[in-house]
């Protein structure tokens, strides 16, 4: 039975996602584009979620008491309005995309010894994400943070049924019972509303079985990853392995196998939020910017420094806005932004007695351990940086620029934080520095893949033998 | 956009048989330039447990197979000693298994011979993560003759324990070396709290990170492919080449990964499997703290009452926080205080667990704590190191 009301607690918010979506999708022209469905699962579920605690946020302001039907009813409501709209203006074709689905993830080589490796991929993934569930189902809430800042709040706000608010030790004291406290009271409220929403639906406060949407976002991120990746032109073998590897890159898997904290979350959103500017670039589809919109809010909802996340995408947007200045205005952005770091800390300016000296001190040699030598990433780090080696001439392409932006954009953001301010100290002692780094590295892996793919293009153009030469045949579903 | 060619599947099988060789190479590099002594030694490796050893300065004492030791004076030094007879010759290296030592410690191996016997010759040892690492004793002029004892020696500024549990001296040919290697890459990494911030890969301290070998393995293949690609003037594959050869490290280094995370979903299912979720608290590593929270929870009302919670560690005063939720708990997460007894209501609850300096009276029902001025408050629960009291 629990398994029953998880499913559906994950399944609510993932419909009412892809209907959102799929509304405002045009109908296609020439057949579903390669990666639509995966892409339309993946990113549904997050806008789902997200929209589903913003419902939750306004029930808390209308003073309606949580439950899982009145949380549930009028999103399941909406999602079946939405779904009826689209069937209405675009008939069968409308809702015809997931019958493809399963025609998609298709092994796309004739080769028998690749028809398994493309199947052992997929079976690697799967392995991995039944090991996370068996985890999650059985293990009580266990890393620090998370019961000492975020399931807080969701204890209380599933007790109480709204969203109590929480305040700082001086305000607790003196609010006489109105405030209730905790180690970070003014952190973003949507996690915590997602483990109220698991709970409202198993009837029940438990706290392992309260963190499954930590392992939906997780299946979410690689859906997105395979099915945008392959929007955006990168053949399905590229596509899928990226997938592959975002499912293991070990951090995220310790973030969905002890939930409860807000960074992989973060990550998640964060990389599907560019994933959503880069296909609007291509499509200018209103699907694509409303996700991309929908989850950069997001971002700032899910964790603090998310504020900062969605900021790097402008870089992107800008330069995407602007093809023929863009690079040089974004340039000229972040030559204003490091000659501004290099003025503060080779300075000391007091500006209404704040001190804005900075100390540009970084601890390079953790900083090399945690990304080169613990096994926190795998060989990411060495990916992306022979990557942006070997394709050094394609960055600044037009297809490359926005995430190549994105990616400077997000490097300077953890440089400056970990070089210039006291949080270098995290570096050292090897804390927040990686769950900072998990923000981003989804990212920098669709910026490896994506780079790397045009690199491959620009190599192939280059050493082709000619077109009649018999052992190459073309890979029809890259061009889908 | 233009098509990529799809990659033969001889390309593959070549590309995968080239990384396995570049691999063994890498391992037979490794070896070749690690290996400090003979390849293939006759001795066998000696270990010495902790109860032979014997604390001549510092304090502590011997638990559970391992020293737990401190600086007992103001020099701030420790040392183990242990008597031996080996013949240096044949032991270039010794190891210590300890934990927890200060970054900033001066740690140093110190040993005699009979060669000199009334000389204690030293040399430094490395510490990473808390942890020594082995010491290369074979190009050391003072390891000589039959050695007829070993020390390790820490000066440290800090008070903290530290714990030591084994020595072991040893031949390290390559055999056992490359034991040493596996070893440490396929160690099993628990959940611990720190799991969430990093993860090591296998033992928290590796001579050889796995990564680096899996990286060097990549660059080697690929170079022999393009040698063998350029006498051929067939390049047109070079990026499927690297591609498959990136994956294929990552599979190997993940294969490891989820090797240790199956691992630990084994301990989970033995640890909670099979439990609800009382049971599965009960079980977890704050049993005994849940038990308590959870009489604790019985002797208040129904409805959420204000309560300061106190503990003298860190662990406790949150855990036992989030225990009491949804009642309106105060904790002060970063320092082991309580507030003023100003800010105290009558009908708010004070829970105390593992925390000194809290006084209570029963005879006048005066709680105090931290030497401030007492409340009045009634006792409703004693036990395991705790209390819950009701101001009054």
């Amino acid at each position: 039975m629990d398994a029953l009301r998880i499913i559906a607690s994950l399944v609510v918010p993932w419909v009412l996602g892809i209907a959102v979506l799929l509304v405002v999708l045009p109908r296609p022209r020439d057949g579903v584009s390669a990666g639509e469905p995966v892409w339309l699962l993946g990113a549904g579920y997050t806008v789902g979620a997200f929209l589903l605690t913003c419902w939750m946020r306004a029930l808390s302001l209308a003073h309606v008491r949580f439950g899982a039907l009145v949380v549930a009813a009028p999103i399941v409501a909406a999602a079946a309005v939405l779904l009826w709209v689209r069937h209405r203006r675009y008939g069968a074709d409308g809702l015809g995309h997931f019958g493809r689905m399963v025609r998609t993830l298709r092994t796309p080589s004739p080769d028998r010894l690749l028809r398994i490796v493309w199947w052992l991929l997929i079976a690697w993934m799967a392995v991995r994400f039944v090991l996370l569930g068996i985890e999650i189902t059985l293990r009580p809430l266990y890393p620090w943070d998370a019961w000492i800042q975020w399931a807080t709040k969701a204890r209380v706000w599933y007790a109480l049924g709204y969203m109590a608010p929480f305040g700082r030790a001086d305000a607790w004291l003196s609010a006489n019972g109105a405030l209730y406290f905790d180690a970070s009271p003014e952190y973003p409220p949507t996690m915590p509303l997602l483990q109220v929403w698991t709970c409202l639906m198993l009837g029940r406060w438990d706290d392992s079985l309260m963190n499954w949407p930590w392992w939906m976002l997780l299946l979410s991120l690689v859906l997105a990853i395979y099915g945008a990746l392959q929007r955006l032109g990168v053949g399905a073998w590229s596509s899928l392995v990226a997938a592959m590897l975002a499912a293991t890159l070990p951090l995220a898997d310790v973030h969905v196998a002890l939930a409860g904290y807000a960074d992989m979350p973060m990550a998640v959103y964060y990389t599907i939020a560019v994933l959503a500017l880069l296909r609007w670039n291509m499509t200018r589809t209103t699907s694509d910017a409303l996700a991309a919109i929908l989850l950069a809010i997001a971002c700032t909802q899910i964790k603090n420094p998310g504020i900062v996340w969605a900021l790097t995408l402008v870089p992107g947007l800008i330069v995407i806005l602007l093809p023929q200045k863009g690079v040089r205005v974004v340039a000229a952005l972040f030559g204003l932004a490091v000659l501004g770091l290099a003025v503060l800390a080779q300075t000391e300016p007091v500006i209404f007695n704040y001190r804005l000296h900075l100390d540009f001190n970084p601890a390079w040699a953790a900083l090399g351990e945690t990304l080169f030598l613990l096994d926190n990433w795998h060989l990411l780090w060495y990916a992306v940086i022979a990557v942006a080696i070997v394709a050094w001439r394609q960055l600044l392409s037009p297809a490359l620029v926005p995430v190549t932006m994105i990616g400077a954009a997000g490097v300077l953001f953890l440089f400056v934080v970990f070089g210039f301010t006291n949080a270098r100290i995290w570096v050292s002692d090897q804390t927040t520095i990686n769950r900072a780094v998990l923000h981003f590295a989804p990212v920098a892996l669709v910026f490896a893949v994506l780079a790397f793919d045009a690199f491959a293009r620009r190599w192939w153009s280059r050493h082709a033998p000619p077109p009649a030469s018999p052992e190459i045949v073309s890979e029809p579903q890259a061009a889908a | 956009m233009q098509a990529l060619p799809t990659v033969p599947s001889a390309t593959v099988r070549i590309t995968l048989g080239l990384f396995v060789l570049a691999l063994a190479a890498c391992v037979l590099a490794y070896v070749a330039l690690a290996t400090p002594g003979k390849w293939f030694p006759g001795a066998e490796a000696k270990r010495w447990s902790a109860d032979t050893m014997t604390l001549s300065r510092g304090r502590g004492e011997l638990q559970g197979g391992q020293w737990i030791v401190a600086p007992g004076d103001p020099s701030g030094t420790v040392i183990l000693a242990v008597a031996t007879s080996l013949r240096s010759s044949d032991y270039p290296v010794v190891t210590w298994t300890a934990s927890h030592i200060p970054d900033n410690a001066q740690v140093r191996l110190m040993w005699r011979n009979d060669y000199a016997p009334g000389r204690l010759n030293m040399s430094p040892v490395t510490v990473v993560a808390g942890h020594p690492l082995p010491v290369l004793l074979a190009q050391d002029g003072n390891w000589s003759g039959t050695i007829t004892g070993l020390a390790l020696a820490i000066q440290s500024p800090a008070p903290q324990p530290m714990t030591v549990s084994t020595v072991a001296a040893q031949p390290m040919g390559a055999a056992e070396l490359l034991r040493e290697r596996v070893g440490e890459w396929l160690g099993f990494e628990r959940w611990s709290q720190a799991s969430i911030n990093t993860v090591t890969g296998g033992a928290e301290v590796q001579a050889l990170p796995f990564i680096v070998l899996l990286v060097a393995s990549v660059i080697v293949a690929a170079l022999l492919w393009l040698v063998v690609s350029y006498r051929r003037r067939v390049l047109v594959m070079l990026p499927a080449v690297l591609g498959i050869l990136f994956v294929t490290a990552w599979l190997v280094s993940d294969a490891r990964w989820g090797w240790n995370l199956a691992r630990q979903v084994r301990d989970t299912i033995g640890q909670f499997g099979g439990l609800g979720d009382e049971a599965r608290h009960l079980a977890a590593d704050d049993g005994a703290l849940f038990a308590f929270i959870r009489d604790v929870r019985a002797k208040l009302p129904d409805r959420p009452v204000r309560i300061f919670i106190a503990a003298d560690d860190p662990y406790f005063r949150g855990r036992g926080a989030y225990h009491l939720y949804p009642n309106n708990v105060y904790f002060y997460p970063f320092e082991n205080t309580l507030p003023a007894p100003g800010w105290m209501h009558p009908g708010d609850y004070v829970v105390v667990y593992r925390r000194r300096g809290i006084q209570f009276d029963p005879s006048n029902g005066h709680l105090r704590w931290d030497n401030q001025e007492p409340v009045r408050a009634e006792l409703l629960l004693a036990e395991s190191g705790g209390a819950l009291f009701k101001v009054l």
